[in-house]
């Protein structure tokens, strides 16, 4: 087995964050990713061209985060922005986003889930994601942030959405919703942080590097791809 | 005091480390920074189960030290650290070892520390 491949699917540049995009890639290629999303929070569609030219040990996938209150209007972005990312993350935070996204399966990742005195997800919502394959981002940089009672309400909600997507089998995705480039972590530092916090060994790797991997393979289909399950894998004169 | 057997004194790791951040950072500016992390990330049971010191800082790079079976809690406890002395600073662990010899000679000797035109970005920004 080889080295593992790390991914962090949650990265702000600028204007979101405090950073530039080189910055930001140079540094996390230094600590150890073979990639990153950038998924600013925006409304608007993203450049066309990629962010910078991608190599092979090192790749920057093009992402967004949105974060509507509205479901319907919430919807409708994700319909618009799903041919133009790789990675399209909505910003829970409420009962009603929450249920759009995780009951929409162009969703990769809900992020931010927990709002007034609830993780953010149960029983129906775990299994909604389940079905539809939309991943629960855990985020690190509130961890590193908060001190004391913040972080203890953060951990106890961690745990219970974990609890949860444990019995229903919701992938899980680890990022470190960098805002500046002092938010990000290496990969080895996260999988430490990661089981401080409650996750087990493997579900933590999995949750950076095979977890991504997925997403980005479902996103970005083969020359032959034709629909989820059906796939031309040799080009021939059959008939 | 007579000195403990070598065989009965506590197993330790050794954490190569460089340490990124706006300005430089001094190394008892930084000890302090990383007890507290540690104790208010681990508690200070955990923490003093670890037993982390910090060795040698110099040009943003040191070695910190700790027990041999609580490498992940202070990994982690580094990982939470995020400002020095009123500076944005990251503690990246290049590697571990055994001894502080092996540490310094795989881990230090040729690093070169990570040096993103931050500085000059960051006044920038904070002026926008």
């Amino acid at each position: 087995m080889g080295k593992p491949k790390f991914y962090d699917f949650c990265i702000h540049a600028v204007p979101d964050g405090e950073n530039t995009a080189e910055q930001l890639a140079a540094l996390s290629r230094h600590l150890g990713y073979s990639g990153i999303a950038l998924t600013n929070h925006s409304d608007k569609l993203p450049l066309s061209q990629p962010v910078l030219p991608s190599t092979n040990e090192f790749e920057i996938f093009r992402g967004v985060e949105l974060a509507e209150e509205n479901p319907s209007k919430l919807h409708g972005l994700i319909g618009k922005f799903r041919k133009f990312v790789d990675v399209l993350i909505v910003h829970g935070g409420s009962e009603t986003v929450n249920r759009a996204a995780l009951e929409n399966p162009k969703v990769d990742i809900l992020n931010h889930p927990a709002f007034a005195k609830s993780s953010g997800l149960n029983q129906v919502l775990a299994k909604a994601a389940a079905d539809n394959d939309v991943a629960i981002g855990l985020t690190i940089r509130p961890l590193l942030h908060s001190r004391g009672q913040r972080r203890v309400r953060l951990l106890s909600d961690l745990r219970a959405n974990l609890d949860l997507a444990r019995k229903y089998d919701v992938p899980l995705v680890l990022s470190s919703d960098a805002m500046s480039c002092f938010d990000l972590r290496s990969p080895m530092e996260i999988l430490a942080l990661a089981e401080i916090c409650g996750l087990e060994e493997d579900e933590a790797l999995e949750a950076i590097t095979i977890v991504p991997e997925i997403i980005i393979s479902r996103n970005r289909p083969g020359p032959g791809y034709i629909r989820e399950g059906i796939e031309v894998i040799e080009e021939g004169d059959y008939f | 005091m007579k000195r403990l057997l070598p065989s009965l004194r506590a197993k330790k790791r050794y954490l190569a480390f460089e340490l990124i951040s706006e300005a430089p950072v001094s190394r008892n500016d930084l000890i302090k920074e990383v007890m507290f992390s540690a104790s208010s990330l681990i508690g200070d049971v955990t923490a003093s189960e670890c037993d982390i010191k910090v060795l040698g800082f110099e040009d943003s790079k040191g070695i910190a030290q700790c027990s041999h079976a609580k490498v992940k809690e202070t990994r982690a406890s580094l990982a939470t650290l995020t400002w020095v002395n009123g500076k944005r600073a990251t503690v990246h662990i290049l590697g571990t070892s055994g001894t502080i010899k092996r540490a310094t000679e795989k881990f230090l000797r040729n690093h070169t520390t990570f040096e993103p035109e931050l500085k000059v970005n960051f006044k920038k920004a904070g002026e926008l």
